[in-house]
């Protein structure tokens, strides 16, 4: 019954579970990703209902961003800033087998999250213009509106190449950090 | 310990419901000013009924996400906080119980004999999670308190009962600098190795 002390106080003997993904934040991330796939695969290209879609991808995006401002502490902004001097030092750090993790995102994956967001901002707004009488027909508007799309699917294949690879750097494993919300650390891993 | 467990885990399915709320309300109230941009678009004025009760609802909608997102980051808050708590509390719990044991020189079986005490079970299933007689755990239990200078099961757990109210936990986990008691003084010199 009667453990040795010494690891009392920083929790468990092997790994610790850091609360990190709100359960806003992880709701947003899969219903983003679920209608990326239903608009990209799925649904109808002309239909009504991937115009809705399109709308609520839009909307979800933007209650993640009012939540990067009042959320809690690693949802926020501040926690992933957009640099990207920090993304190159982190690349840096990485190569030279730096093994720090990063409870938010890490500077190069905030790269990323500010790119799909702007990306799914940009079709949003290339697919409600053709809906308007003003930018219905026009080519360029539905030429842009599937190279972002393009640019969306190629940002997604990066993301999910960079999640495979973190956490196989790190030995955190990302995807269940965005499932129940927790990372579990290695014990004598540096933190930021 | 699994009463508090259950405790965080509603909380969490309370907050996962109140994110799907957050989420499902901010698209209502993006489908209402989509609704009402349109309008506008097609000539309407906010004098109009139907406007302004649109326009409301919208407003209104926007609030509520704003209140529930400000109340979920509070209920994670909490639930942070308790989390924190309930590690210290258990943690140097643990601590302060291992070092009285090491301190009255309880055998293993006589520490687990403490901890079953301590967690409330009597003489009898004590012998029945051990696998012995409720006899033979009489007998330990007797040195147990002849051990740790206590007249019976209460005072026993008083002891502990009074490290915990003592309220010289610190979050630092430093108990170093506790004042010495007069029942204390010989864990003290342990925590001072």
């Amino acid at each position: 019954m009667s453990a040795p002390s010494d690891d009392r106080s920083s929790g468990r003997t092997s790994a610790r579970d850091v609360a990190v993904w709100d359960p806003l934040v992880r709701l947003i991330h899969w219903s983003l990703a679920l209608t990326i796939l239903l608009n990209g695969a799925i649904l109808e290209e002309e239909s009504n209902l991937h115009e809705w879609v399109g709308y609520a991808a839009v909307g979800l995006v933007g209650i993640r961003l009012i939540w990067a401002i009042i959320g809690p502490q690693y949802a926020r902004f501040t926690a992933f800033p957009p640099s990207p001097a920090r993304a190159i030092s982190y690349v840096r750090s990485v190569l030279s087998g730096d093994k720090t993790v990063h409870l938010s995102h890490n500077p190069l994956g905030a790269i990323m999250i500010y790119n799909l967001w702007l990306t799914v901002i940009g079709i949003g707004v290339t697919g409600y213009m053709m809906t308007t009488i003003r930018f219905f027909g026009i080519d360029w508007v539905e030429e842009a509106h599937e190279m972002i799309f393009n640019w969306l699917i190629l940002s997604v294949a990066l993301h999910v190449a960079g999640v495979a690879f973190d956490s196989w750097r790190s030995g955190v494993n990302l995807v269940r950090a965005m499932v129940i919300g927790r990372k579990r650390v290695p014990q004598g891993t540096k933190l930021e | 310990m699994k009463r508090p467990k259950r405790i965080a885990k509603t909380k969490e399915r309370r907050a996962t419901a109140l994110a799907g709320i957050i989420i499902l309300q901010a698209l209502c109230a993006l489908f209402f000013i989509g609704d009402i941009i349109t309008d506008f678009r097609e000539g309407g004025h906010l004098d109009d009924l139907h406007l302004g009760l649109e326009a409301l609802a919208a407003v209104v909608l926007i609030w509520g996400v704003i209140f529930l997102m400000v109340e979920l980051r509070r209920l994670q808050a909490r639930m942070g906080d308790m989390d924190a708590g309930l590690m210290v509390a258990r943690g140097q719990m643990a601590e302060v119980m291992d070092r009285f044991f090491d301190d009255w020189n309880l055998t293993e079986a006589e520490r687990d004999i403490a901890i079953m005490i301590l967690k409330g079970l009597d003489n009898e299933s004590i012998g029945q999670v051990r696998r012995t007689a409720s006899g033979t755990v009489r007998a330990q239990a007797t040195s147990i308190y002849s051990k740790s200078d206590t007249h019976g099961r209460a005072q026993f757990v008083s002891l502990f009962m009074e490290e915990l109210m003592s309220g010289d936990f610190n979050a630092a986990g430093a108990p170093d600098d506790h004042q010495p008691r007069t029942t204390r003084v010989s864990v003290h010199k342990l925590r001072a190795e």
